[in-house]
């Protein structure tokens, strides 16, 4: 490994982290015009352009603020918990493919920071120790609400990773391949002529449990009842505040991009366009950097329209009762998933193949 | 190593960036504690009793289910892998993952049956 290699792979980790991180600003803008759309009001509109700056001064204004440790908390813990959120959402992104590969410097770089064989059993694993920050901050916290919240989160966390799980299997057994990178090289083309060969089309059930539990797993509505905030003030963050705060809601997007993209690699075709596959693509450009920033885009234009679909969801749907969404995980989801692998076991063995 | 080498990059990246949002908000903020600002916020009122009070012991049967269930969702995770390649020889993974399948549902059906889920 040369010195060139080096700097590159630190590179690629500074500038896919930075522009994942990119997520969190302009997720809290659409979020916020969003939810002002659907409740008929205008929404941020004070600082800079239609408001757009407004989650710069967002931000502004929980660095310059106070930050306090209240008394009797467990110091360590309360001050390491968000970052205990904060640094698994940063790692998983390692194994998201973005796109293929680009010629720069005379080397072709993939633009995937690691290019993992069991890439997919690494994200399920380092996304769910998120979840040991959740339960550190509510359980340091000296506080009631905290605590009930992080409780509260951790049992809802780790009932949907059992569905996150199972619907995985079913992919991995379709791809037959633990990488991301794999599977979606495996979705160029079209499935019979008129689909695009993508993952959803192999396991449709297997998608819509991945969607529900990512849903779970990021703590958004409808299933945000760690923080909700009519019973248990804010939940695990109720005594955070300045950045400590902000930290936790980084964490929450970061996650929140990952899950979609996630579901874009292996559901969706990752960077492939529909119906084109990528040698076509390359001979119509003639290069192979073009050829990548198209692949880029295509990828962030599947990542916004899951992440948008998250944010409208937020806005629509009510909150589940905790019991509701302990019986939809093990009542539910998670024999529906058995089943997927099940059906999908038999199908593949009488169909042959995939 | 090619693998590897990224990801400890990565890691350390992530931990200047939470030392520096650690280190950004000390010299920023402002810095003064108030008695009150240091207090538990329970809306208002001082706390009653300590904070860590006793909760429903289903938090707890939750945890050891998912421990089970997760064991259990791990073994299928090489089984899905040789599945596609093992049809060329015959059902006998099918067989297999019926017979697995069988005893997990089993398992889960008897835990949905003790309504332990049930929360109030």
């Amino acid at each position: 490994m040369t010195v060139l290699d080096f700097i590159i792979a630190g590179l690629k980790a500074i500038v896919i982290l930075v522009a994942v991180i990119q997520v969190v600003p302009v997720m809290i803008y659409v979020e916020r015009k969003v939810a002002a759309l659907i409740q008929d009001r205008p929404g941020p509109n004070r600082v800079g352009p239609f408001g757009l700056l407004q989650p710069v001064a967002d931000a502004l204004k929980f660095l310059l603020k106070e930050d306090p440790i209240p008394l009797y908390t467990h110091r360590l813990l309360y001050t390491l918990a968000p970052f205990l959120s904060l640094i698994p959402a940063c790692l998983v992104i390692a194994a998201l493919p973005i796109a293929d590969k680009a010629i720069l410097f005379g080397k072709e770089i993939t633009i995937q920071i690691s290019d993992l064989d069991v890439s997919l059993i690494y994200v399920l694993a380092i996304g769910s120790l998120g979840v040991y920050g959740i339960l550190f901050g509510g359980w340091a916290s000296n506080n009631k609400y905290s605590l009930i919240g992080a409780l509260r989160s951790a049992s809802q966390m780790v009932s949907y990773e059992l569905p996150l799980g199972l619907a995985a299997v079913g992919a991995v057994m379709v791809f037959g391949t633990f990488s991301l990178r794999e599977m979606v090289l495996q979705q160029e083309g079209t499935l019979l002529g008129v689909l695009p060969n993508w993952g959803i089309f192999y396991q449709p059930i297997g998608f819509l449990i991945f969607l529900v539990a990512s849903f779970a797993e990021t703590n958004r509505l409808p299933f945000d009842l760690p923080e909700s905030e009519a019973e248990l003030v804010a939940g695990f963050h109720t005594e955070y505040g300045s950045m400590k705060f902000a930290t936790f809601f980084m964490a929450e997007y970061m996650n929140l991009a990952t899950m979609s993209g996630l579901m874009t690699v292996i559901y969706f075709g990752g960077w492939h366009l529909p119906w084109v596959t990528d040698a076509q693509l390359l001979e119509l450009l003639g290069s192979q950097n073009l050829l990548c920033l198209i692949q880029v885009g295509t990828y962030i234009f599947k990542v916004s329209v899951f992440m948008f679909l998250y944010v409208l969801i937020r806005w629509t749907l009510p909150r589940f009762r905790f019991d509701q969404l302990l019986t939809l995980s093990w009542g539910s989801l998670i024999p529906i998933g058995l089943l997927n692998i099940v059906v999908s076991a038999i199908l593949m063995y009488v169909l042959g193949g995939k | 190593m090619e693998t590897l080498l990224p990801l400890a990059i990565l890691l350390i990246v992530s931990l200047l960036l939470c030392a520096s949002i650690l280190i950004v908000t000390q010299l920023l903020g402002p810095k003064n504690p108030v008695p009150s600002r240091l207090e538990s916020y329970e809306c208002g009122i001082k706390p009653e009793s300590g904070p860590h009070v006793p909760f429903k012991s289903s938090f707890y049967l939750i945890a050891v289910l998912f421990l089970l269930f997760d064991v259990e969702a791990a073994f299928f995770l090489p089984w899905a892998l040789v599945y596609k390649e093992s049809l060329a020889e015959g059902p006998a993974l099918l067989w297999a993952l019926l017979v697995y399948l069988g005893l997990m549902a089993v398992g889960l059906f008897y835990i949905l049956q003790k309504k332990i889920l049930r929360l109030n």
